[in-house]
């Protein structure tokens, strides 16, 4: 499986600021149905959920359907509180789970 | 004097030419248009997609800014941001933000959820259009209101088809 994640976010910021994290993602995405050019179909398999939690506490979900594209890019903010790991979890169909982390030092 | 053109193919004096009665003609149609787009705003389909997600409920416009490009190349991957106006406070935010495009096989995109950490309601992704369409945003205010933005939007390349 290709699962790669590239996230970027401010290195470093101020107490209060908003910061905005960017998630690239590759992952196929693959919407179920396509032909697997041997006479069948790929069966769906998409990452269905983002989670994102800041110094332990939850601050942002996506639910992911069919509709997001292959290798999805995602974008969404956060107010910086305290210097801290922002943890991503990614949920794909079947149960398997991708984790990141990324460092968020606040001054 | 003779004239460069032939008499006969000279623009007639009497009565409007063939590009005023066209392009009024053309007017005419844009402006018999522009109502019947708003009275036909949301079509029945697209109110139940909406209402099957605010619980029947009716979102009022504005507030909301959906930033999607109107002609796409490539319905495979379209950039899409959206914006609320909101103070993300704890007692007035964003709890969520869904985007609907009306005509995919599955019609519900995506659903971030927000909340007062989140400082500001923006968010961006990449979509999967199936084909030319109205795509929707609805977003759940905690007051236990919804507002919503809609787009027309016009895809050259399907997403969808074999291969793609």
């Amino acid at each position: 499986m290709s699962f790669n994640a590239r996230i970027t976010l401010p290195a470093q910021a101020r107490v209060g600021e908003i910061v905005e994290i960017k998630v690239l993602t590759r992952h196929p995405m693959d919407r179920g149905g396509q032909s697997d050019g041997k006479g069948g179909t790929v069966p769906r398999m998409i990452l269905n959920r983002l989670t994102a939690t800041y110094a332990g506490e939850p601050i942002f979900r996506l639910d992911m359907h069919t509709g997001v594209s292959a290798n999805p890019f995602v974008s969404f903010t956060t107010r910086a509180v305290a210097t801290g790991d922002i943890v991503f979890e990614w949920r794909e169909d079947g149960g398997a789970t991708y984790t990141r982390t990324a460092r968020l030092t606040v001054t | 004097m003779s004239s460069v053109i032939s008499p006969r193919s000279r623009r007639s004096e009497a009565g409007p030419d063939r590009r005023s009665v066209l392009a009024g003609a053309a007017a005419g149609l844009l402006v018999a248009t522009l109502p019947a787009r708003a009275a036909t705003d949301i079509s029945p389909e697209r109110a139940q997609l909406i209402a099957r997600i605010t619980e029947g409920a009716l979102p009022e416009r504005g507030r909301i800014t959906l930033d999607i490009p109107a002609l796409v190349e490539n319905g495979n991957s379209v950039d899409t941001r959206i914006l609320v106006e909101s103070a993300m406070t704890e007692a007035d935010h964003v709890r969520w933000i869904h985007l609907i495009a009306e005509k995919n096989p599955f019609p519900d995109m995506a659903r971030f959820h927000l909340g007062p950490r989140a400082g500001r309601a923006e968010v961006a992704t990449t979509l999967r259009l199936s084909q030319s369409q109205t795509v929707t945003a609805v977003a759940a205010l905690s007051g236990g209101g919804f507002v919503m933005a809609d787009a027309d939007i016009v895809v050259t390349l399907s997403a969808c088809i074999d291969g793609g």
